[in-house]
């Protein structure tokens, strides 16, 4: 039986900013999809892909009230995959760079999302099979 | 592992974190043990010139006390071993070509750059 | 010799470093390793026929393999049979296999 491999990808976009942060999201799902553990190390803005106080809106634009508009928040999108981690027996972790959740005031992160530091991120990239960096612009 | 750091902006973020992230993020890491070359490309050639602090930001009766001083840190990256490479030809695009590099910065041209993704196991693109 | 795969997400009509990106995935290529360029986001604007590009088509002429994210080129109405010839349609797949194979992955 081939033994599971785990990816680590290191993020720095918040939400709701740029197309990276999808894309970022479509690998995760994706890596899961192919059977492998994920680490993510977010650093910088993508400390704010977690926080717990995120909420939806209507949009008065669109005629929709909150519950029709169903607006995307990135904490759902995480939790969606820890979920689809467990199911499948897979980790799936994440680790906020706890200096710039500390200076974005963030620190109310959704459960299994845990603070760290550039330690971290090379204990992720060095006992994983292969690393990821998607910087920000 | 040998990681590559591939920084290829400058001053995104210098004045409000007091630093380049990712010069920080490679002197954080080194201290950790890593074993990391950096790569200055594009814009982040700039880095490889500088011999000053950044300049104080003051807004209002705000005033920043502790700019970034990217020539400490790429003084700080080289005395803890890493190689720092910046690309030539993006000097000159930028008029920077006869100026003084900080001392320790290795020039490599383009064409070198296959060369130098294959010393690591991964590049790390930022 | 190494596989490298090139996520690009810029594109040569705002982002001129692109160019030099192309350069580089086409250099490595010529020095012997497997190299994929797999584009998404606005990375996929110049695969579009009628797309001007000249640094984008000479990538296309020199061995690399092209691929372009379905989801990017949906987003933008490029239809599979509206790209330059020799970029084959794809997912995220392809970059979570290069990753799972020890491939050099690299976001441009």
């Amino acid at each position: 039986m081939s033994e599971t491999k785990t990816l680590t990808f290191a993020f720095m976009d918040p939400p709701f900013e740029h197309e990276r942060t999808v894309t970022f999201f479509r690998l995760l799902d994706t890596a899961l999809d192919r059977g492998a553990n994920v680490r993510v190390f977010a650093y910088e803005g993508a400390v704010t892909l977690s926080f717990a106080r995120q909420q939806p809106h209507g949009n008065a634009v669109h005629g929709r009230d909150t519950d029709e508009e169903a607006h995307p928040l990135t904490r759902e999108w995480i939790a969606s995959l820890q979920n689809k981690a467990s199911s499948r027996g897979l980790q799936f972790e994440w680790i906020n760079c706890g200096l710039c959740v500390d200076e974005r005031g963030v620190n109310e992160v959704i459960e299994g999302c845990g603070r760290g530091g550039p330690p971290d991120l090379w204990r992720y990239a060095t006992t994983g099979f292969n690393t990821l960096t998607i910087g920000t612009r | 592992m040998k990681t590559l750091q591939v920084i290829d902006q400058a001053f995104r973020a210098t004045t409000e974190e007091q630093d380049d992230p990712i010069l920080w993020l490679t002197r954080s890491m080194c201290g950790a043990g890593a074993t990391l070359m950096l790569l200055l490309s594009g814009h982040a050639v700039q880095y490889a010139t500088l011999s000053q602090r950044q300049p104080f930001l003051r807004l209002g009766q705000w005033q920043q006390t502790q700019p970034a001083d990217i020539p400490g840190d790429m003084t700080n990256l080289l005395d803890s071993g890493v190689p720092v490479y910046v690309v030539r030809e993006d000097l000159v695009e930028r008029g920077l070509g006869e100026t003084p590099l900080h001392l320790g910065v290795t020039t490599i041209a383009r064409d070198e750059l296959p060369g130098l993704y294959e010393q690591a196991d991964q590049i790390w693109q930022w | 010799m190494s596989d490298y795969l090139f996520i690009q997400s810029q594109d040569p009509f705002t982002e001129i470093r692109a160019g030099h990106q192309y350069r580089l995935a086409q250099q490595l290529r010529e020095a012997g390793h497997g190299v994929t360029v797999l584009l998404v986001q606005n990375g996929v604007v110049p695969a579009r026929q009628e797309a001007q590009s000249p640094p984008f088509d000479s990538l296309l002429k020199t061995g690399v393999k092209v691929l372009a994210d379905g989801f990017s080129l949906r987003q933008r109405e490029i239809g599979e049979k509206q790209l330059k010839a020799g970029i084959a349609v794809c997912d995220m797949g392809a970059a979570i296999d290069a990753m799972l194979a020890g491939h050099k992955v690299i976001w441009h």
